[in-house]
């Protein structure tokens, strides 16, 4: 019988270990080289134990967050726990061994205490290029083997020596040796201060305390998600919507069903009756993806950390009262050697689904329907040189209306939250410039009492001939409208020529696609679905909306009733109140 | 000589008086008043007519007012700036929407964004005009549209803006677009204040330049007005002398430029306790130090190293999560002090804060209608705070209404004794201290274990030791007068101006003609910091001069700040520049390349004018141990070890230099207590400051 550890010392034991992940995440990003990872920030770091269970973890990028106990136990598979030396240093990235998706490098070095193995400091970035079939992203490949580097469980450092032959490998097989190496150094001076930092909270408080105290916070965890959990009504809460298509077979939409099961203070998603998985990158590994999603989920609606005060630690309790099923040989847990690259669209998709699903029941909690999707383009091109450049972009999206507030505009939405990149920075270093970044102003955000979020613009100029490929979706399946709010816009993609003024519409997904100089690329994001009647909201605010350009005079009539009258102040804009009482009335009567 | 510091917080406004005759007498004389938030002010003026009074001198001798002011920053909380038009490049009118595109919570559906509901400058306000500069040489791709500047222009006429802004992107490579749009706005509205994005904040990263840019002229029009207003009162009330203004650099500024570049006074509040705390430290022949301003609901932290403030990395300066590119002192803040609440959350965890009882209700024994406990209710129930002594008996306070708060909230649910909980309370608060102190300190390379902690604000001396213990700081400082160490900062402060040039360049294999730019540079911004001192009638021979490279790997995204050589920069020692990067790189996270080239992204010049410093009477020498003269009482109090002592109190103003004092004990005066636990003595240094360490 294991004595309990008081309630002041595991708060402290709590806070410092929510203080290790965050530095090790600061160090991480801080000291890196590849925009994706210095300033979109797409990494995680945390402290594991020998269970693999998550003792804490920084608070960057969702994806991240409860992707790395898949890749520990993938690791156990080529290296077993007794086979762990002090001063390893552990290179992973096998989506098939629990890797989130092969770009994903992980970085995992053992913690001992007192001669024994006591767990793991570990993260994981995103590497811009791992020497795939298409520079930086790939889509329509055939296999697994075609995403580049598969690194499966590699002593990068045994014993604190070097694998020299290793890290020349490495550097050899990515068309951007300089930034992937650096970045891999940074990833190890984050480890290396995890594995610091928790032996010392050893020496302070001592093994048994520290490790009895982080099963009582995860315990805490658990219990305050069970606790919510519990409130939902049993039942089975289902929706659906479909995909554009696999990148390849144009035209053939991929069906998605989220079922969700509430039993008491435990919830079940089960992926059941969505697609087949494809022929395609365009898959989901299961461990590090699919299940880190409905994770995310559950966590963002029921423990949402902007109505909760309390700090609630992040830790594997989270992940205890959701279980996920997807048979195997679907999108969401292919069958090797199926390629599993380009996987984002399709989880942001499961959380929309799971919040679409429960809001029938959360609607205190819920949304509208969001963008959820993912604009990520892959810039590249040679130098006359003959190196290589490429670079990564996240677009971001929008968000759907919520019960108390407006959907946020432009904004990182879901599993994802990156830093987007300086314009002023790439124009200094890329043959690529920014031609428009804004707010999309071709089509409303789902009208509702509160509103969607308005999606965003951006228009990137290729100076020289180059390469492109983009891992998006969204374009056919709008973001629904709940309680009474109109549907959001769907996306699109179009390329320009500034020299030819050639124009054409393209799907959202493509891969390697030959780029000539003048060649402008604009992406325009979903827009977020209303939530509640468009006629029950406040006339001041779509007045407002007018004044501020997100929707038009007319718009604000036809969806809105809210009649404006032209005035000659500057603005252009004023409220008939009187029309506007009628036009609702009228309205309100169809 | 006569000068007077006035440092204003959220409840009390301190005031320090130091007064210096030809014959080389010195006094100091302190006080406080409660601060007036509606107009900071009136109690300002109402705290030196005070401190005059007191001192017995007339305001119109008085011959310097220095001042720390949270009027700006408070502008940005509650957002009551002015209203700012902008003007930007067509196709980028959402840079300020958008922000870095990163939302402020992870796992959360409904956060709110700040920069989108509450914006510095609405959408309807920001207009685009035609003109295109191009990377990475600044040339001109598309001319500038002066026609629609100018409509734009006659627009916020109309619109009746107080301020508008110019914001071009890759105006840090060339900003004549600027400057021309700049003229045509001023042309238009001349009594409008105008500013450009370059001017501001000359350096890459559209976003964070614009959001400079708009949060200066957003608390511009107000800020330039409450100094001209607070000089009009100080006018009107007789007082005399010259007006300086604390910055957030550390340095002191008059109040011209503090109207003309208001975001330079976004941390003039808090900055004076860090200036004020390295003062305290020389005093005690200290200069590594670790400072901590505890109030009511928050605690302010900073780290001062070989003697130097340290300057926040430019990617960090944010006010109310939008980014200021400014130099600050790295001053981290967190929501911990004396009026915290212990509370048990549903899941029944053990909490402290965020959440405070505020001056109103304020802590329980306060016995103004607040039933939950607070940090300071769990000094009371341990015997640390002597309900009679508290603030010189000047408050009154219940100490059974402390232990009724412990007992019903925290004792009681978790089957602890009332000493457990009140040391639980203050446990979890310290750590939650403890780890901001560490975050600030150990994640940046800084060593606690060579450091002293020093502890101010009325509270700080009470929690100090178990703080240092904590942290593993070396020993211990209670300032002499901890209510009012921020306030002296004021006192001790330089003048101070920076200047910044951006350059992009990599050092290593630079050539002539890249030093040659570099020097071209340099002799630039000596020459706007000359002008500078030449306008303020500083003596050349006064004037000092530092120069910094913020360098970084080629194809990092993030600068440290590198000592350069002395003199011309050339190819024989721009290794020095090099070599301090490497050691800065080595520091901060532990590793650094010998084999990677280093490039130079900004010059910053730091001019600095020593002013006259605040020299404290020394206490006569006293040399006793634990002195009977001094002792008041003796009482029960409860160390962290949860041993309660029978411990003696003394009376701060009858310690003399060189007095010991063992532990137990604890210290009294009129607006702190500073506590000595069992295995401590403390030391009386010779200005009155208290250095504690292990026995």
């Amino acid at each position: 019988m294991t004595q309990e550890v008081d309630p002041i010392t595991l708060q402290v034991i709590g806070g410092a270990l929510h203080s290790i992940a965050d530095q090790m995440g600061t160090v991480l990003y801080r000291m890196s080289y590849s925009s994706i990872i210095r300033e979109s920030q797409d990494l995680g770091a945390g402290l594991f134990d020998r269970d693999y269970n998550t003792l804490c973890e920084s608070d960057s990028t969702p994806m991240h967050i409860g992707s790395l106990p898949g890749y520990l136990r993938g690791i156990e598979k080529s290296i077993p726990l007794d086979q762990w030396q002090p001063g390893d240093v552990v290179i992973h990235n096998h989506p098939y061994f629990g890797a989130s998706h092969s770009p994903d490098i992980a970085i995992v070095m053992p913690v001992f205490f007192e001669g024994e193995l006591v767990g793991f400091s570990a993260n994981t970035a995103h590497h811009i290029d791992i020497g795939a079939a298409t520079p930086g992203l790939i889509m329509d490949i055939p296999d697994v083997y075609a995403e580049g580097m598969l690194l499966n469980g590699i002593k990068l450092f045994e014993a604190g020596k070097r694998n020299d032959t290793m890290w020349k490998y490495i550097r050899d097989n990515t068309r951007v040796p300089s930034q992937v190496m650096n970045d891999l150094e940074a990833q190890i001076a984050s480890a290396e201060l995890g594995v610091a930092r928790f032996q010392q909270l050893m020496e302070k408080y001592g093994k048994a305390t520290v490790l009895r105290a982080t099963h009582q916070l995860m315990d805490y965890t658990e219990s305050m998600l069970r606790r919510e959990i519990a409130k939902i009504p049993d039942g089975e809460y289902v929706a659906e919507g479909f995909l554009d298509d696999d990148g390849r077979n144009r035209g053939v939409t991929l069906p998605l069903k989220v079922t969700v099961r509430v039993a008491g203070d435990a919830v079940e998603v089960d992926l059941t009756g969505s697609s087949a998985q494809v022929p395609t990158a365009y898959n989901v590994p299961f461990e590090g993806s699919t299940k880190v999603a409905c994770f995310f989920a559950f966590r963002a609606l029921l423990l949402d950390t902007y109505t909760h005060s309390e700090y609630i630690p992040q830790n594997e309790g989270s992940f205890r009262p959701v279980k996920v099923t997807a048979p195997l040989g679907s999108i969401f847990n292919p069958i090797a050697p199926a390629a599993a690259e380009a996987r984002f669209a399709q989880i942001q998709r499961i959380v929309d689904l799971i919040i679409k699903a429960l809001a029938p029941v959360l609607p205190d909690k819920c949304t509208a329907g969001n963008a959820a999707v993912l604009s990520f383009a892959a810039y590249s091109g040679v130098r006359e040189s003959g190196d290589y450049w490429v670079f990564l972009e996240v677009n971001e999206a929008a968000m759907g209306g919520r019960p108390q507030s407006d959907g946020p505009d432009t904004i990182e939405e879901l599993m994802r939250n990156t830093r987007n990149n300086p314009l002023e920075d790439l124009g200094m270093h890329l043959p690529l410039i920014c031609d428009r970044y804004e707010v999309r102003d071709d089509a409303p955000p789902g009208a509702g009492k509160f509103r969607g979020g308005a999606g965003v613009v951006k228009s990137q100029r290729f100076l020289s001939a180059g390469y492109m490929t983009h891992e998006a979706d969204r374009h056919e399946d709008v973001p629904w409208g709940v309680f009474g709010g109109k549907p959001g816009a769907g996306g699109k993609v179009e390329i320009r020529n500034v020299h030819t003024g050639d124009v054409s519409l393209e799907p959202a997904k493509f891969s390697g696609k030959l780029t000539r100089a003048g060649d402008v690329i604009s992406y325009f994001s979903p827009c977020g679905g209303g939530y509640g009647d468009p006629l029950e909201r406040d006339p001041d605010k779509v007045l407002d909306d007018v004044l501020d350009g997100f929707i038009t005079h007319e718009h604000a009539r036809d969806d809105y009733g809210v009649v404006l009258e032209e005035v000659d102040d500057g603005y252009g804009w004023k409220l008939d109140l009187n029309g506007t009482r009628k036009l609702r009335a009228q309205m309100g009567a169809q | 000589m006569i000068r007077v510091g006035v440092d204003v917080g959220g409840t009390f406004t301190d005031i320090i008086l130091e007064r210096s005759d030809a014959g080389g007498e010195q006094s100091v004389v302190v006080t406080k008043v409660s601060s007036t938030p509606h107009d900071q002010s009136e109690g300002v003026v109402q705290g030196i007519l005070n401190v005059c009074e007191m001192a017995g001198v007339e305001p119109g001798a008085i011959d310097a007012v220095f001042h720390g002011t949270t009027v700006a920053t408070n502008l940005v909380i509650e957002r009551g700036g002015a209203r700012v038009g902008m003007i930007t490049t067509r196709g980028f009118r959402d840079i300020m929407h958008m922000g870095r595109h990163k939302r402020p919570h992870n796992f959360s559906l409904q956060f709110d964004v700040p920069w989108q509901s509450k914006p510095l400058v609405k959408r309807r306000d920001r207009l685009v005009v035609t003109e295109r500069i191009l990377p990475p040489d600044g040339r001109i791709e598309v001319p500038l549209a002066e026609d629609e500047v100018k409509q734009a222009a006659e627009l916020f006429a109309k619109r009746g803006m107080d301020a508008v802004i110019i914001g071009f992107l890759f105006s840090f490579l060339n900003d004549e677009h600027e400057q021309r749009a700049k003229e045509i706005v001023s042309s238009v509205l001349p009594d409008t204040y105008v500013c450009c994005s370059s001017e501001v904040v000359n350096s890459i990263r559209e976003y964070e330049r614009f959001s400079s840019t708009a949060m200066n002229a957003y608390i511009g029009p107000k800020t330039s007005a409450y100094l001209r207003k607070l000089e009009g009162r100080l006018r009107a009330a007789g007082v005399g002398g010259i007006i300086r203004i604390m910055q957030s650099n550390g340095g002191i500024t008059t109040v011209e430029k503090s109207s003309e570049l208001p975001i330079g006074l976004l941390m003039s509040g808090p900055a004076g306790g860090v200036i004020g705390g390295r003062w305290t430290g020389d005093n005690c022949g200290k200069s590594n130090i670790i400072t901590i301003d505890i109030g009511g609901t928050s605690a302010d932290i900073g780290v001062i190293q070989d003697g130097d403030l340290r300057i926040k990395n430019p990617r960090d300066t944010e006010v109310g999560l939008l980014p200021v590119l400014v130099p600050m002192i790295d001053i981290d803040a967190i929501g911990a002090g004396g009026g915290s609440i212990a509370y048990l959350d549903p899941g029944g965890a053990f909490r402290v804060g965020p959440r405070s009882a505020g001056a109103v209700p304020g802590p329980a024994c306060y016995g103004k209608g607040g039933t939950e406990p607070t940090v300071t209710d769990a000094q009371v129930v341990l015997g640390r705070l002597d309900p009679e002594q508290f603030l010189g008996g000047d408050i009154k306070i219940d100490a059974a209404l402390s232990e009724t708060a412990i007992r019903d909230h925290i004792a009681g649910p978790l089957g602890l004794s009332l000493d457990d909980a009140a040391l639980g309370i203050l446990k979890i608060v310290n750590n939650n201290m403890a780890l901001a102190i560490n975050a600030n300190s150990m994640a940046k390379g800084v060593d606690p274990r060579n450091f002293t902690l020093m502890g101010f604000g009325g509270a700080g001396p009470l929690h100090a030791v178990s703080l240092a213990e904590a942290i593993h700081a070396k020993d211990i400082i209670s300032p002499v007068q901890p209510g009012i160490t921020a306030a002296t900062g004021l006192l001790v402060t330089d003048l101070q101006y920076e200047y910044t040039h951006p350059l992009l360049m990599v050092l290593d294999n630079a050539s002539d003609a890249d030093f040659k730019t570099v020097n071209d540079a340099l002799d630039g911004l000596m020459e706007q910091a000359h002008q500078q001192l030449d306008a303020d009638g500083i003596p050349r021979e006064a004037r000092r001069f530092q120069r910094i490279a913020e360098c970084r790997y080629v194809g990092q995204g993030f600068e440290l700040r590198a000592a350069m050589p002395d003199g011309t920069v050339d190819a024989g020692n721009a290794r020095t520049i090099i070599d301090s990067f490497y050691d800065e790189h080595k520091k901060i996270y532990g590793h650094a390349f010998r084999d990677q080239a280093c490039e130079l992204i900004t010059l910053r010049l730091v001019a600095t004018v020593a002013v006259e410093t605040l020299a404290l009477p020394e206490l006569a020498h006293g040399g006793r141990e634990n002195p009977d003269e001094a002792r008041l009482y003796s009482r029960r109090t409860v160390f962290d070890d949860g041993q309660a002592h029978d411990t003696p109190r003394y009376q701060r103003e009858k310690l003399l230099a060189g007095d010991r004092v063992s532990g137990p004990a604890v210290v009294i005066q009129h607006n702190s207590t500073t506590i000595v636990p069992p295995g401590y003595v403390a030391q009386v240094m010779r200005f009155g400051d208290i250095l504690i360490g292990r026995n």
